[in-house]
């Protein structure tokens, strides 16, 4: 069997969900885009237009609950088997938004540059996990209002694995779009496998933004996989208990599975969460702490209550520095989820509160997802794993290591570590020598010399700017 | 095919732990009149230095390493038997080894025994626990060129000291080369109670022990 964790009964399944429906019934959430209001009034919401306000009948919440799937099929452009989000399957994944990285030569902090953002989409191409990529830094060297664009631009051009892209607006994700039609071949091709998906961050408590809205209606129109993000803060954004916060990320998804499914019907949607808590001192959201796990199992747990493919973060960290705390809120906030079975978990490589990320890190961050897929894999009980044969061929006080049954199973039955260190207590060498973080470092170098960048047209780089500067 | 192919071949079989490929690249250079000799110290050895290495390297576990070495015992073997009596092997010398007294410990040991053999030595393994007058006994009887200790506990590693001191008081510390290891035993420490090599692990075993026989 493989182990599981639950956090939420049935029963408190069920009022998390009647609570949500209340909530989106009795408050509603506002919409102050025009477009949006329109298509929830279609849908069979009431929708006040002097307040914006929409409130979602049970009816409408049923409807689209009804036409999403279970699971999401995202592909690569490699042609293998795609990820399949949903049931038991779980991938990892970095995560965006930070905007600073702990330079890999000087060991400070700096603001990231495209080609930070290149490095880290190419050692996110040859580690494994990450099994596909979110954007994984914000460059500060290029025009706001274009940073997205470049960001799929850098993406499209350094990796074949699956990605999620950002947008800022319409215009944007438009031109995601057609950068990867470029690339596909055709808007079909691309329907056909979807080697990317949209990230839309839903604004808490109850708020659509005209940005998450463009992206939603954008994206669904073009039947493109949605990645779709709700991330209130207990006692800042929602209220002060764990379950009204997971009650409120849950009534934000669901109103925007009402949104995105009005708009196409069989637009592929993946629910994913952030739900975490304000810091009472110092005011920041932390992603690290035992909530962030729990939310995670609670968020995921009402994603598989309605039958939907799930998403969050995961392998976080709110310290600022790679030491012991980052090793112990990354690990739990990673395992958490996985024990859930979140089938996306996000967060390889960042730390520092969300705003810092490291070529180091998300080596370690592979590591530790390693660790974990080890466990969610629960010990093999069989005949075969339980045959008598090598006990009676060792015999009592034999030794095992060199029996063939070893070197037959050990690399199926052991997690054999990459960064890990293991080796024994050396007093007359330095301790400092095979710390996790230079072992790293060697991991990183060692894995660079296998990328190589897709194979692409020569003129490609002229084809994407030319849609980048429209 | 040159000799080099020839043994390139035996060293790949080797690294990729295949017995049957090794086997039939070591006929192949016998039949193609290459030195016996030449096909165990540049096919056979050379093949687990590059396996030791790769060891090293991270590239390979010790379950790898092991069935390496017994590729390689069991291919030599075959040479050996084959030739026999010819007077074209010639073995790099006798190596006693033991762990000492109160050390129960020797999943190490038996490494250093199966890569020493494949390497081309002779070994003589008088298990664990062993007393010092009983390794001195054995000193005297076999005559080997070195003699290696093991010790896996740092309160376990005195009875190398102990027993370099009662190979000494009998009075044939000269005739031997004395080699230690295990877990807590360090280079210093080897120097602290008189031996003449150390070594870090069982494929560095090998590298010591040619470097104080003047094969290295």
């Amino acid at each position: 069997m493989e182990p599981k964790l639950n956090i939420l009964s049935d029963r408190e399944m069920l009022d998390i969900d009647q609570a949500s429906r209340a909530l989106l019934w009795e408050v509603g959430t506002l919409a102050e885009n025009e477009e949006a209001m329109d298509l929830f009034e279609k849908a069979g919401a009431v929708v006040d237009r002097e307040k914006k306000l929409v409130r979602i009948p049970d009816h409408v919440i049923n409807e689209a609950l009804a036409k999403c799937s279970s699971c999401v099929r995202l592909y690569d452009r490699k042609g293998g088997e795609p990820l399949i989000i949903g049931g038991d399957h779980i991938y990892y994944g970095t995560v965006g938004i930070a905007t600073n990285v702990l330079d890999f030569e000087t060991n400070e902090y700096r603001q990231v540059i495209c080609d930070d953002l290149k490095d880290i989409v190419r050692l996110s191409d040859v580690l494994d996990p990450p099994d596909f990529i979110l954007v994984p830094a914000t460059p500060t060297d290029v025009p706001a209002s274009i940073v997205d664009v470049i960001e799929t631009k850098i993406l499209l051009t350094n990796t074949k694995k699956h990605f999620i892209a950002e947008a800022q607006n319409r215009e944007n994700c438009l031109k995601n779009i057609e950068m990867a039609v470029e690339v596909a071949g055709s808007l079909e091709a691309l329907q056909a496998r979807p080697f990317f998906s949209t990230l839309v961050t839903l604004s808490s408590p109850l708020h659509f933004r005209n940005d998450g809205v463009e992206l939603i209606i954008e994206c669904a129109k073009h039947g493109l996989p949605l990645f779709i993000e709700s991330g209130p803060m207990c006692g800042g954004t929602s209220p002060a208990t764990l379950a009204s916060t997971l009650v409120m990320a849950n009534a934000e998804l669901l109103s925007s599975f009402v949104l995105a499914k009005t708009v196409n019907p069989s637009v592929p949607l993946i629910y994913a969460s952030w739900a975490r808590i304000l810091d009472m001192r110092a005011a920041t959201c932390s992603h690290g702490g035992p909530e962030f796990g729990m939310l995670r199992i609670g968020t995921t747990q009402m994603a598989k209550y309605y039958g939907l493919p799930s998403g969050g973060g995961g392998i976080l960290a709110d310290t600022k520095s790679i030491d012991v705390q980052l090793g112990m809120e990354k690990m739990g906030t990673g395992l958490l989820p996985a024990l859930a079975d979140t089938n996306m978990v996000v967060g390889m490589g960042l730390f520092a509160d969300e705003n810092a990320i490291s070529l180091e890190t998300l080596v370690i961050d592979c590591e530790i997802a390693g660790w974990i897929k080890k466990v969610k894999k629960g010990i093999e009980v069989n005949d075969r794993t339980l045959d008598l044969t090598v006990f009676k061929e060792v015999g009592p006080g034999g030794d095992f290591i060199r029996a063939k049954h070893t070197r037959e199973n050990f690399k199926k039955e052991m997690f054999l570590p990459k960064v890990m260190d293991r080796g024994f207590l050396a007093l007359d060498k330095d301790p400092e020598e095979k710390s996790m973080r230079k072992r790293a470092r060697k991991y990183y170098s060692k894995m660079m010399e296998t990328y190589t960048p897709p194979e692409l047209p020569d003129d490609i780089d002229d084809r994407l700017d030319a849609i980048i500067n429209k | 095919m040159n000799t080099d192919e020839y043994l390139n071949k035996i060293i790949e079989g080797v690294i990729d732990q295949d017995e049957a490929l090794v086997a039939k690249s070591v006929e192949e250079a016998l039949g193609a009149d290459i030195d016996p000799m030449v096909i165990i110290n540049d096919g056979l050895t050379e093949s687990l230095k590059k396996v030791g290495d790769l060891f090293a390297e991270e590239e390979l576990f010790l379950p790898e390493l092991i069935g390496c070495g017994e590729i390689v015992t069991n291919v030599m073997e075959k040479i050996e038997d084959k030739l026999k009596g010819d007077g074209s092997i010639s073995k790099k010398g006798l190596m006693l080894i033991a762990t000492v007294k109160g050390d129960v410990h020797d999943i190490g040991k038996n490494l250093v025994v199966l890569l020493m053999g494949a390497s081309g030595y002779d070994v003589t393994d008088l298990g664990k626990d062993v007393p010092a007058n009983t390794i001195v006994e054995k000193i005297n009887e076999l005559k080997p060129d070195i003699v290696a200790l093991s010790a896996l506990l740092s309160t376990t590693m005195p009875g190398q000291k102990n027993t370099i001191q009662a190979i000494e008081e009998a009075g044939i510390r000269k005739t031997v080369k004395i080699i230690v290891g295990g877990a807590p035993v360090t280079r210093a420490w080897a120097e602290e109670i008189g031996a003449d090599g150390y070594a870090e692990d069982a494929s560095t075993a090998v590298v010591e022990a040619d470097r104080i026989m003047g094969f290295a």
